[in-house]
């Protein structure tokens, strides 16, 4: 009897996703042209160059257009990264290391700078390249965890300390919203770098985009200080 | 193009069938992240044009896919990360309070 009713309730479970997939198929076949009518992103690509300076246009979709989105990510970010510290006694360290051989360590010595430059590349160069703030943030953010994984982590917490790491990402916040109103001392709306007085250089060189730059480079900090302190803080829950 | 389409239902279906089946709470949030990823695949198939490039403009170029779904793309993959991250924080502490991950035996403990 029990037997018969495991599987009647298996066979259940597997009827309701078969109807939610028969449902979501009556729903695409509706929706899949929507790409051929979409006025604003035509609009973004005809005029996203002139109108922001930064040739990358999801970046220039991320940083001007839609910067309130960017400034509710990074406040998720914050809001998680302070929930697990939170739930996590910072100083103590519960994590049990793992002995490598000297192999290890020293291909970690030589891997460290390259993650570096790539992490500052990928920030720096955002409005013009592939990545960004976030890809690069979390690219850096892979420093303090390789630590952690190869030596351990006391190590990783000496060289870079959580009092600092929590600082930058405060920081971070702060000089989002500095900069935001920046944009409305210059004679615009808050978060406006586009519409505002400030020039916006050559499209294509390294100084151009008006506050994209600027944004990417906090944004980048702040992601990866808050990841760096996501990772720790696991770590140290087991 | 077609059956990209009937990948992400495949995967949306197994992640909710994941969620409702399974007793562990880390398969679980497994599912959760199945379901994530196929929303995603979902983002970029709306916004993508046979034959476009992607949106950087260092030329002239006749079919640029949207870059709007791109960027939301990202962002649903940073606020993904975090949720999930928040999960596992809770299972860890569940462990740690009740020395077991089966939503049976925790709904015993406490009615």
């Amino acid at each position: 009897m029990i037997r018969i009713n495991e599987m009647f309730k298996k066979l259940y479970k597997i009827s309701l996703v078969v109807l939610l997939a028969i449902f979501l198929l009556y729903v695409f076949n509706e929706i899949h042209d929507l790409a051929s009518k979409s006025y604003l992103s035509e609009h973004y690509i005809s005029k996203g160059v002139q109108e922001t300076g930064a040739i990358n246009l999801v970046t220039s979709v991320l940083y001007d257009y839609r910067s309130f989105d960017t400034l509710g990510e990074a406040t998720v970010i914050l809001t998680a990264s302070a929930i697990l510290a939170f739930l996590v006694p910072l100083r103590k360290v519960a994590m049990h290391g793992t002995k490598f051989l000297i192999i290890v360590h020293q291909t970690m010595i030589f891997i460290v700078p390259y993650l570096a430059v790539l992490g500052s590349y990928l920030i720096l160069f955002g409005h013009l390249n592939p990545g960004g703030g976030f890809v690069g943030g979390v690219v850096l953010a892979l420093i303090p965890i390789v630590m952690t994984i190869t030596y351990c982590i006391e190590f990783s917490e000496y060289k870079f300390k959580p009092n600092i790491k929590t600082l930058l990402e405060d920081l971070g916040s702060i000089c989002f919203i500095i900069l935001g109103l920046f944009g409305i001392v210059t004679g615009s709306n808050f978060l406006a770098s586009g519409q505002s007085n400030l020039g916006l250089g050559n499209p294509g060189e390294l100084i151009s985009g008006g506050l994209i730059l600027c944004l990417n480079i906090i944004i980048g900090i702040k992601v990866g200080a808050g990841m760096a302190k996501i990772f720790n803080s696991l770590i140290k829950g087991e | 193009m077609e059956i990209l389409y009937f990948i992400v239902i495949f995967l949306f279906c197994l992640g909710i069938y994941t969620i409702i089946s399974q007793k562990n709470l880390i398969k679980i949030v497994i599912g959760f992240t199945i379901v994530e990823s196929s929303l995603i695949l979902l983002l970029i198939l709306v916004g993508y044009k046979p034959g476009g490039t992607a949106p950087i403009l260092d030329k002239v170029y006749q079919i640029v896919v949207d870059p709007i779904s791109q960027a939301l793309a990202l962002t649903s993959i940073v606020i993904g990360g975090s949720v999930t991250a928040v999960m596992l924080m809770l299972v860890i502490k569940i462990q740690k309070r009740y020395g077991t991950l089966n939503i049976d035996k925790i709904r015993k403990l406490h009615g």
